[in-house]
């Protein structure tokens, strides 16, 4: 992502080729896959930020894209709002959601966070799928219209793809200047050594309850894009299932990688579809490739730290006593 | 008005008092040494002034301010740089990008004119960038900028935490046993080094477990031992002290 080179290619190639070649096969599965791939390139990039450049293990992300996704469709099925309104919206409400979650979890140590993560993800699913007057439950909410925002018509393949990967290169855009400044280097220090960040003048507390925010918006956002597009959100969608999913995208692509984010997210998105000729056996195959990536590339496709090292220090000296641990070299 | 003032700290762990009604003083433009064998509660006295640990009673006093209960960032912000003992560099970050925190810290940093790149950030970004710049010369290590600190020799890892430390532009610098696991060529270069830093104005307090860095370059030495304050005098003074011979080598069993 260096230089003015990259930024066109890939504006190119999202904005004129992949639409011109999406339109000549004229599928609209290809447009879905399409689209489904632009969303989870806005959750793994947001989740990157929380997991990769600011070191927190996050096990609850699915969380925020469901209250995104819900906000969206209860907004725009009940209350009638527009799209145009519904999307910033889902995006504000999963921000006030990550500060609220963030407040007293992130004063917790390591693993604790991470765990922490996880029962408030699992927490708001089981909301959502057990306060029926308000969400329908397991019958899930359908009917939510297709992107029409603000009188402007993009319900067909065609538009409803140029919007969501518009605003993936918003996403995209925003997570690349947090990353690639000087708040991205404070928020790589919290990631090496939080309590040395302490020590340099870092207000440790504050800037990782802002990365959260900044994160939960980008989840809801992506949210409210899935509600609008598949017409319907059912509670199973944002099972921690899916945070492990997206969890495995940043760790395929590299921790504290931008590009590694966004292949993390196509693979993991296209090669199920694409071996799909092999029927279930295709969930053994990704998380075949999931294990040797682990295994061979430790550090992902382009990652600046190997996952195993992250979650080694997760678990701090409960972990550090075998001798097992050394050769990756953390320390 | 002394630049760092100790007044009557103790710190206890349960049972145990690390540090036992401890008092001192670092004037502004001083080269201090803290030194005592094992366990004298050096660290803790340490995690005391740095905002680590907060004492069990006293307070610690900077510029005139009572710092005691502030959390350690804002410690950093007022103007205290510290080291740690054991190497705490930032290993998957190039060395510019570990020294560039130190200064971020100083400077203060906001999410969003990071991401509008407003005009105060762009101000922002080429104060932090001088200040790293500045830090990096001072330790030599400007030619290993776009290096990872995880490559850096262990030797030139111990100047890049003295130049983070240095990039939060301190008024006090604490290094803590600096000259852990360097030879004696190592030790004698860091001694001409943090005699250069002195020389430049800044005050430094050097806590050390071995006597010989301690001796050869602080005006003025305070020896600890089982958490109380023995000796506080020039080195000369110190190194025939009779109380702290004795707690250094122990007394004379009767045969």
């Amino acid at each position: 992502m260096r230089g003015a080179l990259a930024p066109l290619a890939v504006a190119a190639v999202l904005f004129a080729i992949l639409p011109m070649g999406l339109s000549m096969a004229g599928s609209g599965y290809l447009f879905r896959l399409a689209d489904v791939t632009l969303i989870f390139c806005i959750l793994s990039l947001s989740m990157q930020l929380i997991t990769g450049v600011a070191g927190l293990l996050t096990l609850g992300h699915a969380a925020f894209y469901g209250i995104g996704a819900y906000t969206a469709a209860i907004l725009s099925t009940r209350v009638g709002l527009d799209a145009g309104l519904t999307i910033p919206v889902a995006g504000l409400v999963s921000a006030l959601f990550g500060v609220l979650i963030a407040l007293p979890t992130m004063r917790l140590v390591s693993i604790y966070f991470a765990v922490a993560t996880l029962g408030l993800g699992e927490m708001i699913y089981v909301t959502l799928l057990n306060w029926v007057s308000f969400t329908r439950g397991p019958l899930g909410i359908g009917d939510i219209p297709p992107l029409r925002p603000f009188g402007f018509d993009l319900s067909s393949p065609l538009g409803t793809y140029f919007l969501i990967a518009a605003l993936a290169v918003l996403s995209l855009l925003i997570v690349h200047r947090i990353a690639h400044s000087y708040y991205g280097n404070a928020l790589r220090a919290l990631r090496e050594d939080d309590q040395c960040a302490d020590a340099m003048g870092l207000p440790v507390v504050r800037l990782k309850i802002e990365v959260f925010a900044i994160a939960t918006f980008l989840a809801g956002i992506a949210g409210a894009l899935w509600a609008h597009t598949t017409g319907y959100v059912n509670p199973a969608d944002f099972r921690f299932a899916e945070s492990i999913l997206i969890l495995a995208m940043v760790v395929v692509g590299g921790l504290g990688s931008i590009p590694g984010a966004i292949v993390g997210a196509a693979l993991l998105i296209l090669l199920p579809e694409a071996l799909r000729a092999i029927g279930e056996v295709r969930i053994l195959a990704v998380g075949l490739i999931m294990f040797l990536c682990i295994l061979f590339l430790p550090k992902g496709l382009f990652g600046e730290v190997a996952a195993l090292d992250l979650v080694r220090r997760q678990f701090g000296a409960a972990w550090r006593g075998g001798s097992a641990a050394r050769p990756l070299g953390w320390r | 008005m002394s630049l760092l003032e100790i007044d009557h700290v103790t710190r206890r762990f349960g049972g145990l008092v690390a540090v036992d009604d401890v008092s001192a003083v670092v004037e502004e433009g001083e080269l201090v040494g803290l030194i005592g064998p094992n366990g004298a509660g050096k660290t803790t006295l340490f995690n005391v002034i740095c905002g680590f640990t907060p004492p069990s009673s006293g307070e610690v006093r900077f510029a005139g301010e009572r710092i005691t209960g502030l959390k350690p960032w804002r410690i950093c912000r007022r103007g205290i740089g510290r080291t740690f003992q054991n190497l705490r560099i930032f290993p998957n970050m190039t060395v510019f990008d570990n020294v560039s925190v130190g200064a971020i810290g100083r400077l203060g940093i906001e999410p969003f004119e990071s991401l509008l790149r407003t005009r105060a950030a762009r101000v922002r970004a080429a104060e932090v960038s001088a200040r790293t710049w500045q830090a990096l010369e001072r330790t030599e290590l400007a030619p290993y900028a776009h290096l990872l600190a995880a490559d850096l020799p262990y030797g030139r890892r111990k100047y890049l935490e003295i130049a983070r430390a240095l990039a939060t532009s301190p008024r006090l610098l604490v290094l803590d046993e600096p000259a852990a696991g360097l030879n004696d060529t190592e030790t004698a270069e860091l001694a001409r080094f943090i005699r250069t830093l002195h020389a430049e104005g800044l005050t430094i307090l050097l806590v050390e477990h071995d006597m010989s860095l301690v001796m050869s370059i602080c005006q003025r030495v305070m020896v600890l031992a089982s958490g109380r304050k023995i000796a506080d005098a020039p080195p000369a003074v110190v190194q025939q002290d009779p109380i702290v011979l004795e707690a250094y080598l122990g007394t004379e069993e009767p045969a």
